[in-house]
């Protein structure tokens, strides 16, 4: 304690010794220092990196350009030799696709060629970066994973989104009430799936978003659990008494073996 | 040792014989084989008459009736690309004029029935003669709400049961239709279904209906209405597509034929609540894909009708048969998957069946009904020739 004293005491006495003015020349002279070596980095990082935007953006529009020529030719050779003739004599006259097979071949080919473009792009880019890697750049692999992200989200968004009109059609024609729910807590649970996928492979959030997400998708299930299990339990009773009973199915949707409907036959 | 050599001796010498007519039988169940052949040796007493199927005694058969082995057929329901590829085969091989192909059930058959069906193909120069089974009241639905207003309307052929498993047709038309059933086989689709009327329609063939009386129809094995209607309109909406460039030619229609029996009536009205719930509960739910396939009009019909009460239900013509349009070219479009769509399909089939029964249980003919069904079809096709050229126009 008396020694803490005797420090504090000195430090007064020293502060009372010093200067009671600041060197403002010197102050000026640190800042514009930083800022100086900040312009100088960032100028650097960015003279280092611009040959190898310049390059993606050169690699891109030449593919993209070889791309729309190759697409061209092959739509007037695949033409002249008539080859969806050709192929719809081979395959019969069930071509599945809405688009002619010459107009796919095309499209194929020019996107191909932009693929091309882009991964050249990228890895010349890459390269670039590499040159400089004392530089602190972290925003390279963050956009790779972003672009991977949006594949992701783009993915579950469409899978959410057929998964929930066949679920919503088949609990229509079997006559569930609660079809609409059911379709909804169906695409929902995609749909969050598909965002803790995105946010994980972002690498955001860390033990937070699948905390999150387990409790999320939880609950939508518990829900929908109750819900259904609740809901159906008129259902549930009397498909097992049809089956105890071996009366034929006793379906929402009146079917031919139905017995009240022994008069009907669809086909 | 010196018998067994004989026989194949005799059977080889049969099976590079020639005949009349080939009756193909290999679709016939084991059980029933004996009763068809009894009824075609009544129906053809005289005539040279090989038929396919499972071996058979010789000694009760008559001696201008053959029989020769054939793979057979396991499906019970409807023939199948295979079974049209063999009778084909074995028709040019034993240069028949005629081949005549009876499914399950055959044994049902009249034999007049039978000779009937062979002899339009035989003597009358009919390329396909299909048969018109009296059947009972409120069967056939599928039939008679899609598949015969569309083929009519489309391919102006008045059969009124286009999906049949009982065919009579010439040297030519088998020909055809195993040319088909190849493509099919090569696409591996075995359990695909054949149009033999859209076929002979776009080959320019002669098409005719046989009355043949009552007959057991077989039934899938799955009776399910989501399974038999996705998999019956899902065919013929691809048929519809591939023949696309035929049918948006007008043509003229066919002659009408008077048939002599229509169904007994029958009271199937028990059902008609559940229909119209299940249309309403559709109309409620399924909006969103609805409205990817149907138009703004139709959609409001379908809202307007849906507040109908059950007993007075009904699915105006005009309606049903635009309704079916835009399903075909979404089907084309693929607007919406495609099982999606089928299975969008099927509450409002349910809404045209409850209306049926509804129109019959008033005292109206069914067969009147149909007939008017399938005249809305023939008078909108129009619209379907426009939906299809410019389907963008609709859109808005």
């Amino acid at each position: 304690m008396q020694s803490l004293m005797t420090t504090t005491s000195l430090t007064s006495r020293f502060a009372l010794a010093a200067p009671a003015y600041i060197d403002d020349g010197s102050i000026w002279h640190h800042i514009s220092d930083a800022l100086h070596q900040s312009l100088y980095r960032v100028l650097t990082l960015l003279i280092a990196v611009l040959p190898g935007i310049v390059a993606f953006f050169v690699a891109l529009a030449i593919f993209t350009l070889c791309g729309m020529l190759i697409s061209w030719l092959l739509r007037r050779c695949l033409s002249w030799i008539k080859f969806d003739l050709r192929l719809a004599r081979l395959s019969g006259e069930g071509w599945g696709p809405t688009s002619p097979p010459t107009e796919i071949v095309a499209r194929a080919s020019f996107w191909t060629c932009v693929l091309f473009g882009l991964i050249i792009g990228v890895s010349a880019f890459d390269a670039s970066y590499a040159t400089g890697a004392a530089l602190p750049i972290s925003l390279l692999p963050y956009v790779t994973h972003a672009v991977g992200a949006v594949f992701l989200l783009i993915a579950g968004i469409l899978i959410a989104r057929f998964l929930a009109r066949s679920v919503l059609i088949s609990a229509v024609n079997a006559q569930l009430q609660y079809a609409r729910f059911l379709s909804l807590g169906v695409k929902w649970l995609v749909l969050v799936l598909t965002a803790a996928m995105v946010l994980d492979h972002l690498q955001v959030g860390g033990k937070i978003v699948e905390l999150a997400f387990g409790i999320l998708f939880g609950g939508i299930v518990l829900t929908l659990a109750l819900a259904v299990g609740l809901g159906s339990r008129d259902l549930v009773s009397r498909s097992l008494e049809s089956h105890v009973e071996r009366t034929g199915e006793r379906g929402p949707i009146p079917h031919t073996t139905s017995p009240s409907s022994e008069q009907i036959r669809h086909f | 040792m010196t018998t067994e050599e004989s026989t194949t001796a005799s059977t080889s010498t049969i099976d590079q014989a020639t005949a009349d007519l080939l009756v193909v039988g290999s679709a016939i169940p084991p059980e029933q084989f004996e009763a068809v052949l009894t009824n075609l040796a009544e129906a053809f007493p005289v005539e040279n008459v090989m038929v396919t199927g499972q071996d058979h005694p010789a000694a009760n058969l008559p001696a201008h009736l053959r029989i020769i082995s054939a793979p057979q057929s396991n499906n019970a329901w409807m023939l199948r690309p295979a079974d049209f590829v063999n009778a084909y085969e074995i028709g040019r091989e034993h240069q028949v004029r005629a081949i005549l192909m009876l499914g399950s059930g055959a044994e049902s058959l009249k034999p007049q029935a039978i000779r009937d069906l062979a002899d339009a193909a035989l003597s009358r120069s009919i390329d396909l003669a299909i048969p018109h089974y009296t059947l009972p009241a409120n069967a056939g639905l599928i039939n008679s709400a899609i598949l015969y207003p569309l083929t009519r309307a489309l391919f102006a052929a008045r059969t009124r049961l286009p999906l049949t498993i009982d065919l009579g047709v010439s040297i030519r038309m088998a020909e055809r239709l195993a040319t088909v059933g190849k493509r099919f086989a090569a696409a591996n689709q075995v359990d695909a279904l054949l149009w033999p009327v859209n076929e002979a329609t776009v080959a320019g063939f002669a098409v005719d209906e046989v009355e043949v009386g009552t007959r057991d129809v077989p039934q899938p094995s799955d009776v399910d209405i989501n399974t038999i209607l996705a998999l019956v309109t899902g065919s013929l909406f691809a048929d519809i597509e591939a023949k696309a460039a035929f049918w948006q030619r007008p043509r003229r229609l066919s002659p009408a034929r008077i048939h002599l029996a229509g169904p007994a009536r029958a009271d199937g009205t028990a059902d008609v609540p559940r229909m119209v719930e299940a249309f309403r509960l559709a109309n409620s739910n399924l909006q969103e894909i609805w409205s990817l396939v149907l138009p703004p009009n139709s959609l409001l019909a379908l809202k307007r009708i849906s507040v109908h009460d059950a007993k007075v239900f009904r699915m105006p013509e005009n309606l049903w048969a635009r309704i079916i349009f835009d399903f075909v070219t979404a089907y084309r479009l693929r607007t919406i998957n495609r099982g999606h769509l089928l299975g969008a399909l099927i509450p409002l089939y349910l809404a045209w069946v409850a209306g049926h029964l509804n129109v019959t249980a008033s005292g109206t003919s069914s067969e009147r009904h149909i007939e008017a069904v399938a005249a809305a079809f023939e008078a909108d096709k129009p619209y379907l020739v426009a939906r299809w050229r410019w389907p963008d126009r609709f859109n808005s």
